[in-house]
């Protein structure tokens, strides 16, 4: 191999992906893109292998692969031309969910094909039962908005119009979602420029060989630090609370990571059916998560390309809550269920890996989501709005406070430009105290965020997690604080839950609630489960929570035998 | 009074630059930095100037508040903030620093959270009173600030504040009537613009560094005034510009970043001089390397600069990419086998293996020596002799294990690092929009001028400058800063229901109020106003900056601004949306009151072709390859020298390559070609 | 994974029933790798055998 040259196209082609990035950020609409980042650039080769990817969403990351190897098998090479660019979101195609949209554009050099440039991004609106793309009780793909199989939005560097109006008639924000579509295009012709010049720079025959070189070196760090793991079989088990259509039933997950040498295979046989409801993962979802646990527990530094999935093999059984079957629904599988099967397969390590691992984190995004005519502009608007969670305790440090579960790294929308752009105001954003799971290492904090709904009618729908099972703790830790949303109806003082007002099979995921003028609603975040046990905890750590406010002096003495008036 | 002088106090040595209007001369020299107390090296390179009084100003880059914000010592503080949102420095923005770290901990503000208090009041999006403000609220949270005997100062951010400060500044005035002597920083006199978390950080951090950086500059300023020049001292701010030492007192956060904009402000100077109209810095050191540009005779000027990952402080700066790259850089082999270079350095102590200061590891600066770039016997002039074995054996062990013969080691080291920091290139340029070939490529610092024809090269940079000074480049630009205030603020407004009036208010209040600061500070003459207005389609979040002539706003200037907004958008992302919506975010006043700027010496004319003073043998990729050394002293202007060429100076070495050439112009400055 | 004759549409959808990847009709490579035991499509031979040393080891596994 050579280094010199494959460490400096290594970087080169992140940069490009980076670059792509930017261009995402500054020229998209909606707060999911330009705010929370919630998107994904990278580059593949011939095979849609990804050979290079920035750092923007992990979920999307791991299914990146599957998806661009989907479309290939669906629109064979020798139909792709100069200059197409090429659409698709469908979650049984190797997609994440609706609202994942997958574009990529074929690079040609001298005529010749030679790779892709590829972007993932959240269209916030997407059509379907509920306004934001997150309706909490579908039943079926076709309530979960419009499904784009492989097609050409450009071709040969011009607009496919026909595609382009099937798309913006069936969202209820077509003006926003014009540029959304239109950013993501940018990065797509921003990073197959920038390829080509790479291509042109170093020549085919360098650049092929050393991208190949480059996966094989990122497999052989990946296989290394697979190997210092111990063989075994390692099970671990979680339960998904309702699936918003039947309140009673839940779902448990079944995860056995085989260690085997520098391979791993993780198999998610024995979990449960699928759901009637939108919690189901897709195989692009249960591969990208398995891939995520694995990229978590291993060296940051590995370059991050398919190399490095090539010794992890996934089994993810048709027609469970892990791979989905046409037409169930799968829109909460990518945000909710993916953070919970990452959960598990490091609760499946930790006893092997206690270093690498953390106690369950709140795993939810929340998924707040909302839409409505605007009283004032008559504009419809339409709203995918994320929380923090608290991270798991680790056994060298606490877990983090209010921050973005595993499988994203999203930013939260700040209350000024949330309150510029939409009917609400935001009346408090504040830790919920002692929701983290106490621990030698205690986890880390939720949070409640409260709203006061300014527009006649806002129709609002959720899908979040972990109202009824609280994060689990590690090593004797204890558990986090379980989520909540409530609603407190114009004129009335008491806070009520979703089924209790409006009738809803499920606190954490319904739709379409009419929200009216003066009611308010309170997203209430888990937080996450503790690391060892609690009486090893310092007395200083203990008592600097108390006084910072982290942990009531009530609890502190519960849980650490805490003393207010004496040390 | 005709000489100015421009002091930069670094880490490890304080650089000074003197010119003398009278004789047009400029003489420049460094002596250690007293890290306990900077105003010692200081006035121990004033020594050097017989009379003081022919000092009409003297221009201090200083690292003070860089300092505290970096090893977090800044004062204890308060935070005052709206009920409901303390939290709000806490939660930040939930995001993370990198995927797939485990290990990561969050970063904490530099307030603690016990130390977090909310008042009663709330303004609307609109700037509405939604709840009044409580100010017995506020005299019972002074009440117990007093009690706690603690707190040094008060940082206050309500929301919505940039709309309409009225809260923010009851609040402050009830602080002051209550806690006299207590400084207080409000969010709207610190960065009047939108987005809480990041606005709120910045005022957290100027009330952080007032106590420290004002006792600071007090010290100074009286040490200063027993010699009599202490009026005639400008502290360097983070946009380029200067300030009193009182002005710097009470506005600390503007000195975050002060040294480093001495070598943008002189490129600047340059670019003006040799009329290169595009010009990217590469300003390269023991342990990191900072890249800027110079366009059309602007520097970029940023608002997303960050303490650690995560905490902003978003008041202008000048826009400088700085990575953890150097000569001192450490070459390590990773568990798959990749040779790496950094971010680990040798700095100073141990230093790299030449230096011979019980450093063993190979650094960049070793590997230059290995391939006989930088001559042992005569770095720094002379003044350190280093020692080449030491540096074979560092490089030797790096080839070992790469089954690599050192100098091809020693010539990956160089190509790797420089690819670290073709990052930092790409960064300034690529990510902007700016086409690397429309550019010329600046180097500076001790280690840059070694790095400029490799850098030219993977870059795809066609010309390169080495100035005069290149190891003192920012104390140089110290003796040509202006005088400059940026005043910014979030007025949101939309091109369908666009507010003329209130735009031209807001414009009228942040033009006038920069001028008003400027003579303040004792600027009369030769003030320039400079507006522009952020703006986007309505729905992004990111903006396009363009400029604006005026105070007012009339129909026609509008319907211009938003034609040049369809324009703009289209050359810097490839697309535009004609008829779209356009929203106004920020708009910014810049008043700059121009200084004299020197006149440079010029060097005499070449009475014929250089002569080298030796030769030696140098590694390039062809190959070692017999290399003639020139002294830089010894050239004049209109030399020509074609590559490869080994030309050293005091305090650096320029190499050329084989097939590039390099002309020296009538300053001396060096023009690489490719 | 069956398609429609003017491949408009898919007709059927296929997946292997041990690891659920999606099992194209008309791809060479999945076709070469495809096995069908027991009834069921599987994409490839170590599927069936992950899926038989599975029911090995879960039917010895002592009830809990």
């Amino acid at each position: 191999m050579d280094f010199v040259t494959m460490n400096i196209l290594e970087s080169t082609m992140v940069s490009i992906c980076r670059e792509m990035g930017i261009t995402l950020m500054k020229t998209s609409y909606s707060t999911i893109f330009n705010e929370a980042l919630d998107f994904t650039c990278g580059l593949a080769d011939l095979n849609g292998d990804m050979i290079a990817v920035a750092d923007y969403c992990p979920a999307q990351i791991g299914g990146m692969p599957l998806l661009v190897k989907s479309c290939l098998k669906e629109i064979p090479a020798s139909e792709l031309e100069d200059g197409d660019v090429i659409l698709h979101n469908d979650p049984y195609r190797g997609g994440l969910h609706t609202p994942e949209h997958t574009f990529f554009k074929p690079i040609f050099v001298s005529g010749e094909l030679v790779g892709y440039a590829v972007a993932i991004g959240h269209i916030a609106e997407v059509g379907g039962m509920a306004p934001g793309g997150f309706c909490g009780e579908a039943t079926e793909i076709f309530q979960e908005g419009l499904r784009v199989p492989p097609v050409k939005i450009k071709k040969r560097g011009e607009d496919n119009i026909e595609v382009w109006k099937l798309l913006l008639a069936n969202v209820r924000t077509p003006r926003v979602n014009y540029g959304d579509l239109r950013a993501l295009i940018a990065a797509v012709d921003l990073g197959e420029k920038g390829m080509r010049g790479v291509y042109e720079k170093y020549g085919l025959e360098t650049v092929r060989r050393n991208v190949s070189d480059l996966l094989l070196y990122s497999e052989r760090r990946m296989r290394a630090e697979i190997e210092a793991l111990p063989d075994g079989i390692y099970p671990f088990s979680d339960i998904i609370e309702s699936d918003g259509i039947d309140a009673e039933r839940h779902y448990p997950i079944e995860v056995e990571v085989h260690v085997r040498g520098g391979e791993i295979v993780v198999d998610y046989t024995g979990s449960a059916p699928q759901a009637a409801g939108p919690i189901n993962a897709t195989l692009g979802v249960a591969t990208s998560a398995a891939y995520n646990a694995v990229l978590h527990m291993t060296d940051a530094s590995i370059p991050r390309n398919s190399g490095c999935f090539r010794p992890i093999r996934v089994v993810a059984p048709p027609g469970t809550i892990v791979n989905v079957d046409f037409p169930a629904p799968s829109v909460g599988g990518n945000t909710e269920t993916h953070p919970r099967l990452v959960g598990a397969i490091l609760g499946a390590m930790a006893p092997v890996a206690p270093d690498r691992v953390m106690a369950a984190e709140g795993a939810t995004h929340c998924n707040f989501v909302f839409g409505g005519v605007d009283a004032e502009t008559q504009e419809f608007f339409a709203c995918y709005d994320l929380e923090g969670v608290g991270w798991g305790g680790r056994s060298f440090a606490d877990g983090n406070d209010g921050v973005d579960s595993i499988n994203g790294n999203c930013r939260i929308t700040p209350v000024e430009v949330y309150e510029t752009r939409f009917p609400w105001r935001i009346e408090s954003l504040a830790f919920n105290v002692d929701s983290g799971g106490a621990g030698a290492h205690r986890g880390g904090l939720g949070y409640t965020k409260q709203m006061l709904c300014l527009n006649d009618v806002i129709v609002c729908s959720q899908m979040t997690d972990r109202h009824l099972f609280a994060p689990w703790g590690l090593a004797g830790g204890g558990e986090g604080g379980c989520g909540a949303t409530l609603v407190q109806n114009a004129g009335r003082d008491d806070w009520r839950t979703m089924p209790e007002v409006y009738g809803k099979a499920s606190t954490s995921r319904y739709s379409n609630v009419a929200i009216k003028r003066g009611d308010r609603v309170r997203l209430v975040t888990p937080g996450g489960g503790g690391y060892g046990d609690p009486a090893e905890r310092s007395p200083e750590a203990v008592a600097r929570d108390v006084r910072e406010g982290y942990v009531s002096a009530a609890a502190a003495q519960r849980h650490y035998g805490y003393d207010e008036g004496g040390k | 009074m005709t000489r100015i002088l421009g002091v930069d106090i670094g880490g490890t040595f304080t650089d000074f630059v003197s010119y003398d209007a009278e004789t047009g001369s400029i003489e420049t020299w460094k002596n250690l930095t007293t890290p306990s107390e900077p105003i010692e090296g200081v006035l121990e390179g004033l020594r050097r100037i017989a009379d003081l009084g022919e000092i009409g100003k003297i221009r201090l880059g200083t690292t003070i508040a860089t300092n505290a914000l970096l090893t977090r010592k800044g004062a204890k503080i308060a935070y005052v903030t709206t009920e409901g949102f303390r939290d709000v420095l806490f939660i930040q923005r939930a995001n993370r620093r990198s995927h797939y770290d485990i290990g990561w901990i969050k970063p904490r503000p530099l307030v603690s959270r016990a130390d977090c208090h909310e008042i009663p009041e709330r303004l609307s999006a609109k700037g509405e009173t939604v709840t009044p403000l409580d100010e017995a609220a506020v005299r019972a949270l002074a009440e117990r600030i007093r009690a706690d005997g603690t707190i040094e100062a008060v940082a206050v951010c309500t929301l919505f504040s940039y709309i309409d400060p009225r809260h923010e500044a009851r609040i402050r005035d009830i602080l002051a009537e209550e806690l006299p002597g207590l400084p207080v920083s409000t969010s709207y006199e610190v960065l009047p613009k939108w987005k809480e978390y990041e606005r709120a950080s910045t005022t957290v951090a100027d009330a952080y560094l007032k106590p420290v950086v004002s006792d600071n500059l007090r010290r100074m300023k009286a040490r200063l005034d027993a010699l009599g020049v202490g009026a005639r001292v400008g502290v360097i701010k983070s946009n380029g510009g200067e300030a009193t030492l009182d002005g710097a007192a009470e506005s600390p956060v503007q000195m975050t970043l002060s040294g480093p904009t001495g070598a943008v402000v002189a490129t600047r100077a340059l670019s003006e001089i040799t009329g290169i109209r595009r010009l990217v810095t590469f300003d390269m050191g023991g342990t990191s390397t900072d890249c800027s540009t110079v366009v059309d005779g602007a520097e970029h000027v940023t608002t997303d600069f960050e303490i650690e990952w995560g905490v902003p402080i978003q008041i202008p700066m000048i826009d400088i990419h700085t990575i953890g790259a150097g000569g001192g850089s450490i070459a390590w082999i990773d568990k798959g086998g990749m040779l790496r270079m950094g971010p680990q350095s040798a700095g100073a102590d141990p230093g790299p293996a030449c230096c011979g200061l019980g450093g063993t590891e190979a650094t960049v600066t070793d590997a230059n020596v290995v391939l006989g770039r930088i001559d042992p016997a005569n770095f720094l002039g002379g003044a350190m002799a280093l020692d080449a074995e030491a540096a074979a054996r560092a490089v030797a062990a790096v080839a070992g294990p790469l089954g690599m013969e050192p100098d091809a080691a020693a010539l990956a080291m160089v190509q790797i690092a420089n690819n670290n920091m073709l990052g930092a290139l790409r960064a300034v340029l690529l990510q902007r929009g700016l086409d690397p070939r429309d550019f010329t490529l600046l180097a500076s610092g001790g280690a840059g001028p070694v790095h400029l024809a490799d850098l030219m090269e993977i870059a795809g940079i066609p010309a390169g400058l080495v100035p005069n000074h290149p190891g003192q480049f920012s104390a140089f630009g110290f003796i040509m800063t202006d005088g400059r205030v940026d005043r910014h603020r979030t007025v949101q407004q939309i091109s369908k229901f666009f507010d003329a009036a209130r735009a031209t208010e807001a414009m009228t209040e942040l033009s006038r109020g920069a001028a008003a600061e400027l003579l303040a500070q004792g600027y009369s003459d030769r003030i320039a106003i400079h507006r522009s207005i952020e703006a986007r389609y309505l729905g992004q979040n990111h903006e396009l900056e363009l400029s604006y002539p005026s105070d007012a706003f009339d129909e026609a200037s509008v319907a211009d601004l938003w034609a040049r907004f369809h324009v703009e958008h289209e050359a810097r992302f490839g697309f535009s949306i004609p008829g779209e919506t356009i929203e106004t975010v920020n708009l910014k006043a810049v008043a700059v009151a121009v200084s004299k700027k020197p006149a440079l010496p010029l060097l005499p004319e070449a009475a014929g072709p250089a002569a080298p003073r030796g030769r030696r043998r140098v590694r390039f990729e062809e190959g070692w390859i017999d290399t003639p050394v020139h002294d830089r002293a010894a050239l004049r202007a209109g030399h020509v020298l074609t590559g490869p060429a080994v030309i050293e100076e005091d305090a650096s070495v320029t190499l050329l390559k084989p097939g590039q050439t390099l002309s020296v112009d009538r300053f001396g400055h060096l023009h690489v070609k490719s | 994974m069956k398609f429609s004759g003017n491949r408009f549409y898919i007709e059927s959808y296929t997946k292997c029933a041990n690891c659920g990847t999606l099992v194209y009709d008309d791809s060479p490579e999945d076709k070469a790798r495809k096995v069908v035991a027991d009834g069921a499509t599987y994409c490839s031979q170590w599927c069936v055998d992950w899926a038989h040393e599975r029911e090995a080891r879960r039917a010895a596994a002592p009830k809990t």
